[in-house]
């Protein structure tokens, strides 16, 4: 008696069916974590969307970018004031809070915090590095005299 | 026939490269290479936090045609291919995570910020952990290729996700600095990176051999001491 069960053209059916539906839920998955992600990952306000939209920002706690202006920084006590600029507009932060060792003029800052009638107030900062990376260049002050040309 | 190890000729070869590119890109990152002008010496861990990234995509590359090939074929070869691949991709993600912490404390001021890219990163992590919980799982060995195979897709399409997520959405993290066509990068750092990549390639190479050997020979063990016990059966069938 041959007991073997014939399931052959079943499980290649059921085979082909798996293949198709896990293709589609991992290509559904994908566009849904694509395009909702896009909406729902503001991770900051550029500083001149968030001054265009400072009435509807309220007093909402978000995040800020944009560069810090030379010539801007001025530490009273605890306080550190500077202006940010962003696609040509600027504001003020009154920032109170750790300052990252890479805080300098012209570098991206991300800050946390909320309108105030003085500016932006800030309790949160954090350097946000560019894609550029340059050697740092010793030569360039200690062989000035010698690599310039005299004319 | 008695195997003793995993190892070949080739794998030693392979293995003795791979250690001799790492003493050359210990010299070339702490040494050679210079400081960098904005975040000073913090930039040496480039050199290992882009190649580990590089390595997980790479070991996900290979888990997911592993899956998607096992799925397709019914393979349990694939499957065990897949299999290895995310260990080690779950290892280098690891790597990736902590070099990427330890960089940003000196530099962006923080160890962890929920931005995009780390997100994402942080789900991929999560998704290889799981896929190698689903594999401790055990059960019937096709079942479990199954399921493994299911989750190394949800891993691999999370891949382009964290890759571009830089670019589509707004994130502390910076953009991408070698794939640009002109990298902004000074000549001695772009070279020390790409040594970097070179023998984190060669690492992963060289580990995912062995890994595949180690999980072909459990299996071959598991198929003997089945047909054993089938002959067993028998033996006893006969008997009665």
């Amino acid at each position: 008696m041959d007991l073997t069960p014939n399931a052959a053209p079943v499980r290649r059916r059921r085979r082909g069916r798996t293949v198709v539906l896990s293709t589609v839920v991992v290509a559904v998955l994908g566009v849904v974590v694509v395009r909702g992600l896009g909406d729902a990952t503001l991770y900051f306000h550029n500083v001149d969307e968030a001054v265009a939209r400072r009435d509807a920002l309220s007093d909402d706690r978000f995040r800020l970018q944009g560069s810090v202006v030379d010539g801007t920084v001025d530490r009273v006590g605890e306080t550190t004031t500077f202006e940010v600029t962003y696609n040509g507009v600027q504001a003020t932060v009154r920032h109170r809070g750790e300052i990252p060792k890479m805080f300098a003029p012209g570098i991206p800052v991300v800050l946390e915090g909320r309108w105030s009638d003085d500016g932006f107030r800030s309790d949160r900062m954090l350097v946000k590095h560019s894609e550029v990376y340059v050697a740092e260049n010793p030569e360039r002050t200690t062989g000035y005299g010698e690599t310039t040309p005299t004319s | 026939m008695t195997i003793t190890g995993t190892g070949s000729r080739a794998t030693r070869a392979l293995g003795v490269l791979t250690l001799a590119l790492f003493a050359l890109l210990a010299l070339l990152g702490l040494v050679l290479s210079p400081p960098d002008a904005a975040m000073g010496e913090a930039v040496r861990l480039f050199y290992v936090h882009v190649p580990a990234a590089l390595a997980s995509y790479a070991g996900i590359a290979v888990l997911g045609f592993g899956s998607v090939m096992y799925l397709w074929k019914r393979s349990l070869t694939w499957d065990l291919l897949a299999a290895a691949a995310a260990e080690i991709a779950l290892v280098f993600t690891a790597l990736t995570l902590v070099t990427g912490s330890l960089w940003g404390r000196p530099t962006w001021g923080t160890y962890w910020e929920w931005d995009p890219r780390l997100t994402a990163t942080a789900v991929l992590f999560l998704l290889l952990l799981g896929h190698v919980a689903v594999r401790a799982a055990g059960g019937d060995v096709h079942g479990r290729a199954r399921r493994s195979a299911v989750v190394g897709l949800l891993a691999t399409v999370d891949v382009p996700i964290v890759r571009y997520s830089v670019d589509w959405w707004r994130s502390l993290h910076q953009p991408a600095t070698l794939s640009k066509l002109d990298p902004t990068i000074d000549g001695l750092m772009l070279f020390s990176a790409f040594v970097g990549i070179v023998a984190f390639m060669a690492a992963f190479t060289w580990f995912l051999l062995h890994r595949f050997r180690v999980a072909w020979l459990e299996e071959q063990v598991e198929e003997l001491s089945l047909a054993d016990a089938i002959v067993e059966r028998r033996a006893e069938g006969g008997r009665s």
